[in-house]
């Protein structure tokens, strides 16, 4: 941005501090809508919603911005300047580590299946139930494993997830599609009164499908910002899919199902925390954020009997309270993505003016 | 509780009415008049006041029928909605004919307006009067389709079904909710106010009592005309310009290449269209934690101009031609694979006339707002279908969930005072 536009865009910035002092109290309770990489250093009491250094160096380095409305050189002017992306080696170490991470709770899983398969074979219901929301909140602390299949390795990832954890949505025969198997035909026969007994070899085939998923994982590629798209798009699914029970149907265990996305998305912020470093503005809400949704997830168990609720145990106020959490974390996590870009997005190159016209064939 | 006693009920409302003017009801205008410190002649207006509705808009009349078709497909949508799908209880051919007839006329008569009838007054009125004793047409139409159940073997009518006309098939991206999809009939109700929407439905409702009941309902309203010009469309609730490809409606010859059914129908439909209607879910909090730029790439679109992207205004050609890569519109952004602007696809095109719909929330406090889609198109099989399943694969498949909707035959408008919607099913 050259630097006329920039002083010109300076006091514009400043004027609306005065305006908009009711949305940027809103904004900034929740200490979200915020990205920034260099240090501020703000000109009145508030606090910024975001700062933007510029790519050129001039007098002016850095744009404050205050205000949701604050519209900086009219409705036409150029947004501020991307924020400088990392390199991509940055990557490596976090996801060497989430890799780790990930192998340990499959070795995990695998040590706690024969507890399920030992309680169908005994035809125990309670029993089996429990070893299921186990083995089901192992499998959701891996922490979405959505990898759209474009590489050999990705598809056969993609595949084991979907004998793992698929629903029968997509299946021709639905429920009694024979391409219906693992946690969810399991969930299927135990909460619809389905002989334990006969869930046995269902069990079996998702113990070794759990152990061929380990061999693979570890070594199927991540891309970096895949990767930090991942910090928030666990918790997005987790307020789709579980607490409204469409992914957890027949058990409704939508709150033991968000609490693991809650474990896998820490992890990852975790091994992200070197990168994230710097972004003082972005991890503090973060964690503040993340901390009360724990913080509301371990309420919820204290309020009943010190396990977590099924979705239908849940009073309308609890309810109500765990979205609020859901809903904060989310916005805080949406920051996340954005400051973790390694390539700054290419400019949209522009139709020529000699190129102009309405089309043709649909004006 | 015991069973009300129709007779003392009516005695008893009589002596209330008569008790009112004296003392009851009069009391409670004082006490109100009291506390809200109103002036002690209320009948002055006071000179401040304005009118917020413009006379010319609530006389604004769109004919039942021009041309041969139905209104509400070729007018511009105007503010305000409400589809209802209906399933038929009648009991016979004869039941449904004179259900149907009921339903045209009614119709007719209310986008026509005019003072209600007036009956005894210890009949129930003949209209509920929402609108006061005057209804005002306000731009209203009524637009009445057929779905494919109505063509079962119920009536004996199988052998008159529109070629095409098929239960909508479930699209890999869908989540249809059986209790918001298909039905016999549709209702597609649109205004510049919505009492007028709210009373229409109310109206219709009651003149089939009995041989129609509701199976689902959804209100919609446009965008305002937020400009730059009054060409530019509004947006839907991604925020996006929505319409802004569509075909010219008063191109006729294109209308009956893209629009109107004809060639191979039963000859009581011709001049009909296939209205294909999708309640499709925006999970909105969802798309606002989603960076412009990737918004930008998964329609192609500039959010704030509606221009494609590279281009400076709404109706700019995109020029894909310039762009085979899409480097500059991604290949998979929704507008690309909707539309790719090809001679080939040119017969893809249909006409759309959807509304912006919010409906409070659902059991995660997330909000339920979305578009109710609805697409007027010649044949669904080569247009409508056909770009669906480009658009499979669009990235914007997350951010969205198709619930409900149905396929419908739009018949053909009536022509002249003895016809009715549909009449040309059941010849004389």
């Amino acid at each position: 941005m050259p630097h006329l536009e920039a002083t010109r865009w300076w006091p514009t910035v400043l004027a609306a501090v005065g305006l908009a002092v009711g949305v940027f109290v809103l904004v900034s309770a929740a200490d979200g809508g915020s990205r920034t990489r260099a240090a501020a250093q703000a000109p009145s009491t508030f606090t910024p919603l975001a700062t933007y250094s510029l790519a050129a160096p001039h007098v002016l380095s850095e744009v404050l911005v205050y205000s949701v409305q604050g519209v900086a050189g009219g409705p036409n002017a150029a947004p501020p300047p991307e924020t400088k992306p990392f390199p991509a080696s940055v990557f490596s170490r976090p996801i060497a580590a989430y890799r780790a991470y990930a192998l340990r709770q499959l070795r995990l899983m695998e040590g706690e299946l024969p507890l399920l398969q030992s309680a169908l074979a005994a035809n125990d219901r309670i029993a089996a139930k429990a070893a299921w929301r186990i083995a089901m909140s192992d499998y959701l602390r891996l922490g979405a494993v959505y990898l759209d299949g474009e590489t050999a390795l990705d598809a056969q990832v993609a595949r084991l997830n979907q004998r793992i954890d698929g629903t029968p949505g997509g299946l021709p025969g639905g429920v009694a599609d024979p391409g219906f198997t693992g946690l969810h035909r399991i969930e299927y026969g135990l909460w619809t009164s389905k002989p334990p007994s006969a869930l046995v070899h269902i069990a079996g085939a998702l113990d070794a499908d759990v152990h061929r998923l380990a061999k693979v994982l570890p070594i199927a590629p991540v891309e970096p910002l895949e990767y930090a798209t991942r910090t928030h798009e666990i918790l997005e699914d987790a307020a789709r899919g579980f607490l409204s029970g469409a992914d957890v149907p027949w058990s409704q265990e939508g709150v033991l199902a968000t609490n693991a996305g809650v474990e896998a998305t820490e992890e990852l912020i975790s091994t992200l925390r070197p990168v994230l470093g710097g972004l003082e503005r972005v991890v503090p809400a973060v964690d503040t954020e993340m901390r009360t949704l724990r913080s509301a997830i371990r309420g919820l168990a204290a309020a009943h009997g010190g396990s977590l609720p099924s979705n239908g145990q849940l009073t309308h106020r609890q309810s109500e309270m765990l979205d609020a959490a859901l809903g904060g974390a989310l916005e805080a996590l949406s920051n996340v993505p954005g400051v973790l870009e390694t390539e700054a997005p290419p400019a949209v190159p522009q139709i020529p003016k000699a190129d102009f016209r309405t089309n043709p064939i649909d004006p | 509780m015991s069973p009300l006693d129709r007779r003392s009920f009516l005695t008893r409302s009589g002596l209330l009415f008569g008790a009112g003017a004296v003392g009851g009801v009069g009391a409670l205008v004082h006490e109100r008049n009291q506390a809200d410190a109103a002036p002690a002649d209320s009948t002055q207006p006071s000179a401040v006041v304005q009118w917020r509705v413009s006379r010319g808009e609530l006389a604004d009349r769109i004919p039942f029928s021009v041309e041969g078709h139905q209104a509400g497909i070729l007018n511009p949508a105007p503010a305000q909605a409400t589809f209802a799908a209906l399933d038929s209880f009648a009991r016979d051919q004869t039941v449904l004919r004179e259900a149907l007839k009921a339903l045209s006329v009614r119709a007719r008569e209310l986008t026509v307006g005019g003072a209600t009838a007036l009956l005894e007054t210890d009949a129930p009125p003949a209209d509920s009067g929402i609108l006061g004793p005057v209804n005002e047409p306000d731009a209203l139409t009524v637009t009445i389709a057929f779905g494919a159940s109505l063509f079962d073997g119920r009536y004996g009518l199988s052998s008159q079904r529109p070629k095409e006309l098929v239960k909508m098939p479930t699209f890999p991206v869908d989540d249809l909710d059986p209790a918001q999809t298909h039905g016999d009939l549709l209702l597609q109700i649109c205004a510049h106010q919505r009492d007028t929407v709210a009373h229409t439905l109310r109206e219709l409702l009651r003149a089939v009592r009995g041989s129609f009941q509701l199976r689902w309902n959804i209100d919609g309203f446009s965008g305002a005309q937020r400009g730059p010009t009054p060409h530019n469309h509004p947006r839907n609730l991604f925020a996006f310009r929505d319409g802004t490809a569509n075909p010219p409606t008063d191109d006729e010859g294109l209308m009956n290449e893209l629009v109107w059914a004809g060639q191979g129908e039963p000859a009581w439909a011709e001049g009909g269209t296939y209205q294909v209607v999708r309640i499709i879910r925006q999970h909105v909090e969802f798309w606002d934690r989603v960076g412009l730029t990737e918004q930008q790439n998964m329609i192609g679109r500039v959010r704030s101009t509606g221009a494609p992207l590279g281009g400076s205004d709404e109706f700019e050609d995109p020029r894909y031609d310039l762009d085979p890569d899409g480097k500059r519109i991604p290949l998979d952004a929704h507008i690309r694979l909707a539309n790719p602007r090809t001679a080939h696809t040119a017969d893809q095109r249909f006409l759309r006339r959807g509304f912006n719909y919010t409906r409070g929330f659902d059991d995660t406090g997330q909000l339920d707002q979305g578009l109710v889609f609805v697409a007027f198109n010649q044949s669904p099989e080569r247009q409508f279908a056909t770009v669906q399943k480009r658009l499979n694969e669009e990235p914007m498949i997350d951010y969205i969930t198709p619930v409900g909707g149905g396929y419908f035959f739009v018949p053909p408008g009536v022509r002249g005072g003895a016809e009715w919607v549909g009449s040309g099913l059941f010849p004389a």
